[in-house]
């Protein structure tokens, strides 16, 4: 019995895998990009020529205009941009003279811009459609002339909180001693910057989910192994030691029960100090990419496909688009993260979706290498009303995982050899990045495939709380066919649920 | 000698004193248990090889040169230590003497010694920078051996470690003096012929600077501190006579160079129970206050086939204590403690701070460049960035590289490319014009790179075998993990198309031709101008934040046509700087990653005086002339100073709701002239 059912597969997958691969699920429009990673800097520039739209912010005003901030300081609207042909986008210069400004957030009428040493308020009184008064919204952190000293958002959260995250610095100049480097915080009400949370390192992209919680990536470095992707709390404290100085600020919002030490596992760090918050998420290093940017909750009633509810993840390096599926177990965010999209010509640093539900990837290349090898670029990402085939959840259950598909899949498909598991973890240490440490196989077994064919359990043996859980599906196909989009997922296991 | 240093020389081994040997490489990989590698360390580290025949390390241990030791080492010093040399340095790998040599016996043999002088003329130095010499110490990689000072604190972390593996310094303000102690940190092969002590690529001033931090000085003039060393006695022939006799008996120039003796014949070892480790200390034989388990790794070691450890790489590399700062296939590499004393260029990632993995080192590096590296050739240092030098093993780098050469051997590492590859798609690839951008992160010769500045990779054919390089660009982080070098073959497939038919093998020997070839730079470098990227005000007001001199990190530049310009400091909330003539070059502020305070581009700057009181920047407006008007708050009061210029003259217009006067300052060497208003008083700022 077991041999003609398996032989029956066999034959269904050689009939079923000539089925033609559809136009895929997203398809993506360069809308512009630059000729060469260096066509910014152009001989034949002059002030007050040509846009260098090195995207290090997008906003979307109304129905059809979308403002982008650029590294070298300007705020650009792009008005009729959701038009087919980029040649009918129409530019203008909204701001200008700002100092690397790396957020643009609509409030009210006017734009918020984060400066190195402000949140700018940008208002347009005679509605010329260029900003006439230039508003200091907030300050008050340390700006030392250290090139490294970034100054990220604002982001709003669901209760109305804008944030706003503060890099550390590195190298010349660098002063993480005073002022807030490596914290969190909100503007408060008479524009002073309110500290909330500490222990970041490069917490260039906010975003919130769907319930109005915020969520930030960080990136690998010192204290930092691995990318990773944080819930944005008071009161937390996010691992990098080089923060800790600001602790003895007299408006500093809350100490360090107990500062963790070095050179233990990640899990048992964050089991020595109350406040260490570990990552939702942690995004492998290479596996998925090496520098997580901007975070964008899908939130378009399916007009982007199956994924609403799930955060997508910029990625620099790569200059692709990773997916982050969280559940709460324990009333704490966990969950697992995919790869989503590759192949733009830059880096992918900021990512808005327009009114119409499509997405809109800003890139730039600045100050590092990607495998996209243009400077800058926008591009514009629609569904096609086709889904992929993928995973599209990951959940933990107390002894294993569910899987949860966007169509559903074949029985057949879910042999003993098409699922591979292993789990790691980091050394937390003050060193730049680190390994993946007590790898360990795991056995899986397949459990019991829901009716409708779109769930189905695996069993893990030995499963590790604080662990990351690698899964890799290989040969698992949908009843028609399909191929999975990606076959990797990495599952945070921050808690295992309790049965 | 301030208390911390003492402290410093008892505690910073963290070891309880004990006269024991301190082999760093056994106690690093071999103390936990007894095996035949930790034996094998042992039995060349203290020199027993020297004596009894067959170093399995590649270069022998020997003792230091005792020449010029009446000039150098101060005699009391010599004396207590040849009673007990771990009361000298502690973890000495000197034998104790003690029991074969009688008061008498130990003056005649310093009478010998004193008699190997050649009168050497130490250079002297004017000036010492001390603290210069700690940073230096804590650095360039002293730390990787050596504990660091006591107070010094260490950069990334701040903990309190101990370094249990740390070679442990004698008290040199006892031992040596200054003059002798930087000649030798100059050239320390001179002294230490057998690399344990690796010659440091130093300028002559930083092993004064060097010299004078071990020695803690607290004076920049050597001569406010520097005591002389006390003169050795004058001896009769006959003492020197009776003291050579002495040091032959006792087969000093075993281990150290003598100018007059030679070594004995070797002496084999008969059993591993008798002769030295038995405790027997009839008169010639060294004593070696060996710990239980040091012994017991000798003996194993004694015992086992010493010719298969020949091959075993892991000795010499752990012998020589390379692995302070390399790893090789997962072994060494810098220890919890030491680390994060390896600093460079943090934007690097770890491969900006710490040397490189001697992985497959002879499968990488081609044998001349090898050969040059060891030999202490600093034109073949390739990473400035790196703080810690890499130290040069003069009169062993032919040995070494050969030996490495032979370990990694593999054919055909330089078959690669199979055929010769195109020279222009190599500069496109190596480019930013459709090409996989190495110049993004890499120099090219003296060109910067475009964003990070990791090595120079212009000329990396005279270092690299090609199959190497090949295997390299395949897979970078199978090398060196967590390297911040991306693979631009993922999967071994191109990810640029129009090149080579997206050939990935063709694209890789393109750009290795390209850089063989040397001719010529990638595409993509910007060729601008200088003043290409100059704010030039011509029509209307231009405004540009930035970090400027003179003015500070939230400086508001405007430039009025006509050639004045102002800097306005929005964190004092008052204006900084004014000059005349051409106003600012943005290229810096817009494009560069790593940006610098700024300077005005104009020649002539008046710096405004400063008011010590709590103003708050608020913002600006910008006028329909394009004016800035900058909105202020003082004592809870919010007013406004709007600038213009009109006639050749800065025009500043202070305006507030009630009240009095907001505070002001004025430029020093202008001529100012006030005119006041109803709540308002307007400022002209002139030049003649």
């Amino acid at each position: 019995m077991e041999m003609r059912r398996k032989a029956l597969a066999v034959i269904l997958l050689a009939v079923i895998s000539v089925v033609a691969a559809e136009e895929p699920a997203y398809q993506v429009k360069n809308l512009l990009s630059a000729e060469s990673p260096t066509h910014s800097r152009s001989t034949e520039w002059k002030p007050g020529e040509g846009i260098a739209m090195e995207v290090s912010g997008m906003e979307w005003l109304g129905a059809d205009t979308l403002a982008v901030s650029i590294r070298k300081g300007e705020v650009w609207l792009i008005k009729n941009a959701l038009a087919v042909d980029p040649s009918e986008f129409e530019y203008q210069l909204f701001a200008s003279g700002l100092h690397e400004p790396l957020g643009v957030t609509l409030e009210g009428k006017d734009l918020l811009v984060s400066q190195r040493a402000e949140i700018t308020r940008l208002q347009d009184s005679n509605e010329d459609g260029v900003a006439d008064a230039y508003l200091t919204e907030c300050d008050g952190w340390n700006v030392s002339g250290n090139y490294h000293a970034y100054t990220y958002g604002p982001e709003r959260d669901g209760e109305g909180n804008l944030w706003v995250t503060l890099n550390l610095g590195m190298g010349d100049l660098a002063n993480n001693e005073i002022g807030w480097r490596g914290w969190g915080g909100i503007i408060g009400s008479r524009g002073e910057f309110i500290p909330k949370a500490l222990g970041m390192r490069s917490p260039c992209g906010l975003g919130a989910n769907l319930e109005g919680d915020m969520f930030f990536s960080d990136q690998q470095g010192t204290w930092i192994p691995a990318t990773p992707i944080y819930h944005l709390r008071p009161g937390a404290f996010y691992g990098n030691q080089e923060s800790l100085a600001s602790l003895e600020n007299p408006a500093a919002p809350f100490q360090l029960s107990e500062i963790p030490k070095p050179n233990q596992t990640y899990p048992e760090a964050v089991n020595s100090s109350k406040e260490f918050m570990p990552p939702a998420v942690w995004l492998p290093y290479n596996k998925m990419g090496r520098s997580a940017t901007d975070i964008e909750v899908i939130d378009e009633d399916g007009r982007f496909g199956p994924f609403d509810g799930q955060l997508l993840v910029g990625e620099f390096t790569n200059a692709a688009i990773s997916r982050v599926f969280l559940e709460k177990i324990e009333g704490e965010y966990q969950g697992a993260c995919f790869p989503f999209l590759d192949g733009f010509p830059a880096a992918v640093v900021r990512l808005a979706f327009a009114p119409d539900g499509s997405l809109y990837a800003g890139m730039t290349n600045r100050g590092w290498s990607s495998l996209g090898n243009r400077s800058y670029g926008l591009s514009r990402i629609h569904y096609s009303g086709m889904s992929p085939f993928a995973m599209k959840e990951m959940k933990a259950l107390p002894d294993g995982f569910e899987l949860v598909f966007t169509k559903p899949v074949s029985l057949g498909s879910l042999s003993k050899g098409s699922a591979t598991m292993i789990s790691y973890t980091y050394e937390y240490s003050s060193s730049y990045g680190g390994d993946e440490i007590e790898t360990q196989k795991l056995s899986l077994r397949w459990g019991d495939l829901s009716i409708d064919g779109m769930r189905v359990k695996l069993e893990v043996d030995g499963m590790r709380g604080g662990y990351v859980h690698e899964l890799r599906l290989d040969g698992v196909h949908s009843v028609s066919g399909e191929i999975l989009d990606y076959p990797d997922a990495y599952y945070t296991l921050n808690r295992i649920p309790k049965p | 000698m301030r208390w911390w240093l003492g402290l410093f020389f008892l505690m910073g081994s963290g070891l309880p004193l004990t006269a024991a040997p301190h082999v760093v490489g056994y106690e690093r990989f071999c103390a936990d248990a007894v095996s035949v590698r930790g034996g094998a360390i042992l039995y060349s580290e203290l020199g027993c090889a020297n004596c009894h025949g067959e170093s399995p390390v590649m270069i022998a241990r020997s003792g230091p040169n005792l020449m010029d030791l009446s000039q150098r080492v101060e005699r009391d010093w010599v004396d207590a230590f040849l009673k007990d040399p771990a009361s000298g340095r502690e973890g000495s790998a000197m034998p104790s003497m003690a029991h074969a040599l009688s008061d008498e016996d130990r003056e005649k043999l310093l009478a010998y010694l004193s008699s190997l002088d050649t009168n050497p003329k130490y250079p002297t130095a004017r000036h010492a920078n001390a603290e210069g010499g700690s940073a230096l110490f804590h650095e360039k990689g002293c730390v990787a051996c050596h504990a660091p000072t006591a107070d010094f604190k260490a950069p990334h972390e701040a903990q309190d470690s101990d370094f249990p593996l740390a070679v442990s310094l004698p008290d040199l303000a006892a031992k040596t003096h200054f003059k002798a102690l930087a000649a030798f940190l100059t050239s320390p092969s001179d002294f230490r012929s057998d690399g344990r002590m690796p010659h440091l690529p130093l300028e002559s001033q930083e092993a004064v600077d060097l010299a004078a931090h071990l020695l803690d000085f607290q004076s920049s003039n050597p001569r406010d501190d520097a005591k002389p060393l006390a003169k050795w006695p004058k001896v009769a022939t006959g003492q020197i006579e009776a003291g050579r006799a002495i040091a032959k008996n006792l087969n000093c120039a075993a281990c150290h160079v003598l100018p007059d003796l030679e070594s004995k014949a070797v002496i084999e070892i008969k059993n591993t129970k008798g002769g030295c480790l038995s405790g027997d200390l009839s008169i010639s034989r060294p004593s070696y206050q060996l710990r239980e388990d040091q012994l017991k790794s000798l003996r194993v070691f004694l015992g086992a086939d010493s010719k298969v450890l020949n091959e075993d790489p892991h000795l010499t590399l752990a012998a020589m204590n390379c692995y302070a700062c390399h790893e090789r296939d997962g072994v060494g590499g810098p220890m919890v403690e030491t680390n994060p004393f390896f600093v460079g260029d943090e934007s690097l990632g770890d491969s900006g701070r710490l040397p490189p993995p001697l992985t497959g080192i002879g499968r990488k590096l081609k044998s001349e460049w090898m050969k040059g590296v060891l030999s202490g050739d600093t034109g073949k240092h390739v990473r400035p960035y790196l703080k810690t030098m890499m130290p040069g093993y003069p009169g062993h780098a032919e040995v070494l590289t050969t030996w490495l050469v032979k370990l990694d051997k593999e054919d055909g590492l330089d078959d690669w490319p199979a055929e010769v590859g195109d020279l222009e798609a190599g500069r496109k690839l190596l480019g930013t014009h459709g090409g996989v951008n190495c110049i993004i992160c890499h120099n090219w010769g003296e060109k910067e790179s475009l964003g990070i500045s990791a090595l120079d990779i212009s000329s990396l054919n005279e270092r690299l075998h090609p199959e190497w390089f090949r295997q390299y660009m395949l897979n970078p982080a199978s090398y060196r993990p967590g390297t911040l070098m991306p693979a631009l073959w993922p999967g071994g497939r191109s990810t640029i198309p129009d090149v080579l038919d997206g050939d990935a093998e063709k694209q890789m020997a393109a750009i290795w031709q390209f850089i063989a070839d040397g001719e010529g730079v990638p595409d993509g470098f910007p060729d601008f101008r200088p003043g290409q990227f100059e704010l030039i005000p011509d029509k209307r007001p231009m405004i540009q934040r930035t970090f400027l001199e003179g003015s500070g990190t939230k400086s508001i530049l405007v430039g009025f046509p006509g050639g004045i310009n102002l800097a306005f400091d929005g964190l004092s909330g008052q204006p900084a700087l004014v000059w005349l003539g051409r106003f600012f070059d943005a290229y810096d502020t817009w494009f560069v990653r790593k940006i610098e305070f700024q300077k005005p581009a104009g020649e002539e700057a008046f710096a405004f005086g400063k008011i010590e009181t709590d103003i708050r920047f608020r913002g600006y407006r910008v006028d329909e002339g394009g004016n800035p008007v900058f909105l202020l708050e003082h004592g809870g009061k919010n007013y406004e100073e709007c600038y213009t210029v009109v006639g050749g003259m800065l025009h500043r217009k202070v305006t507030w709701e009630s009240g009095d006067e907001p505070p002001s300052a004025h430029p020093e060497n202008v001529s100012t002239e006030r005119v006041s208003a109803n709540n308002a008083v307007k400022f002209l700022y002139s030049w003649k």
